[in-house]
């Protein structure tokens, strides 16, 4: 038994429309629900990855900012260090040498005093020897006792021209 | 010989005096049993990273009709997705279980007159919702009062040529493979049917060209047809309905 070729069987036309309603409801509780969820949850963990990423690039950003204001500020104090070395270095050796030079001056000085002391100490006692050889060769040459003021007197003119005349 | 192209046979359940039963809707239990399982076994254990092929081939589908009615309609009638793939997936494997020899839920115009009837309904519905009943019944006297019959036409046009469109596409696929069937038929006879006596009969019986030449043809008429008719009549659903709801 067949039925017409084209025809509309009432049966049929509303076992159509539940069937398709039916298999509306089932594709969407076993395809779309399912697969919706798990799409939802990916782009969940998606969003989250994305989020982390975006915070750890912030950090970054962060301890970089900061790394590189510490290395400008090291940077600085550097040379600030080598700056204050270099000028200490050289008051220091400018004051060395202003000592230096200082001390060369005094004991050029004292050495001057010490050579004019030495010499006239050394001019007095030639003087002193030379009067007493000359009385030694005037009371020997004389060999007489003459008056000592007298003597006296002649010597130190003697030696006076002595002086003179070295 | 003859050729003869029947309507849906009508089983009997032998149940009291026996229960008449279209193949129609044995044949649509069969495809719906089909799809339902096909979704079942494509979103068995669905995971977020990781995904087999299996997944990633549910995941197409839902995409994919997701895609097409937003594309057609917009993203305010998400709530017809389902609907879209269900008449789609309904459609298909219906026009596609005549390959296996089973009887074609599409192949009997009550089924597509449903279907057109529903979408029918969702049209109106829309029309309605989008310019009130006053709004949805002044629009048939638009442009002038004379062409209101011409309008209430047009209006119920619209899903018997969805439907007849569908049908008609199915039906001249059956007629024609029908006919080739008969026709490569008659030729394997007249190419061997010459031969003397009882050869002659047993080998011009055996329809020896039916082997490969009806493929090429079920080629378009089953699987291109199929799959366009189901595409087009999804499509011109999600267009009528977006179309009478005012969104472009």
């Amino acid at each position: 038994m067949f039925q017409q070729l084209v025809t509309i069987v009432p049966w049929n036309f509303v076992a159509a429309i539940c069937n398709l309603l039916i298999q509306m409801w089932l594709i969407k509780k076993f395809l779309f629900k399912p697969v919706q969820k798990v799409l939802a949850q990916r782009q969940q963990l998606a969003d989250a990855q994305i989020a982390d990423a975006e915070a750890a690039r912030t950090d970054a950003e962060a301890m970089r900012a900061d790394y590189e204001q510490r290395l400008a500020a090291a940077k600085e104090e550097a040379a600030a260090l080598v700056q204050n070395a270099t000028r200490t270095a050289q008051l220091r050796s400018e004051e060395i040498l202003r000592q230096a030079q200082a001390d060369a001056v005094e004991i050029k000085n004292k050495a001057d005093a010490d050579i004019a002391q030495q010499r006239k100490k050394a001019i007095n006692e030639v003087k002193d020897e030379i009067g007493g050889i000359a009385m030694d060769i005037a009371s020997k040459v004389v060999e007489r006792e003459i008056d000592q003021q007298a003597h006296q007197d002649l010597i130190d003119e003697f030696i006076r021209n002595v002086g003179d005349a070295s | 010989m003859d050729v003869s192209i029947n309507g849906a046979p009508i089983y009997t359940i032998p149940i009291g005096g026996g229960i008449p039963i279209s193949a129609t809707i044995v044949s649509s239990w069969i495809v719906m049993i089909l799809i339902t399982g096909l979704c079942i076994w494509l979103t068995r254990d669905l995971k977020v990273t990781g995904i087999s092929k299996r997944q990633a081939a549910a995941e197409f589908l839902v995409n994919t009709a997701t895609n097409f009615v937003r594309g057609n309609m917009g993203v305010k009638f998400d709530f017809f997705i389902p609907f879209v793939a269900a008449l789609f997936a309904t459609s298909l494997v219906s026009n596609l279980i005549s390959l296996v020899g089973i009887w074609s839920p599409t192949a009997d115009l009550s089924t597509e007159a449903a279907w057109a009837v529903m979408v029918f309904f969702l049209i109106t519905r829309a029309k309605i919702r989008s310019g009130g009943l006053g709004g949805y019944l002044k629009g048939f006297t638009e442009p002038i009062f004379v062409l209101t019959p011409f309008n209430i036409l047009s209006e119920i046009a619209t899903p018997i040529s969805m439907a007849c469109r569908h049908f008609g596409n199915i039906l001249s696929g059956t007629v024609i493979s029908a006919l080739l069937y008969a026709a490569l038929a008659l030729a394997s006879h007249a190419l061997l049917g010459w031969l003397p006596g009882a050869l002659g009969e047993v080998l011009g019986a055996i329809p020896i060209l039916s082997v490969g030449i009806p493929a090429i043809a079920g080629l378009y008429f089953d699987w291109f047809s199929g799959f366009m008719q189901a595409f087009i009549f999804c499509m011109l659903t999600t267009l009528y309905i977006a179309n009478a709801a005012g969104e472009e």
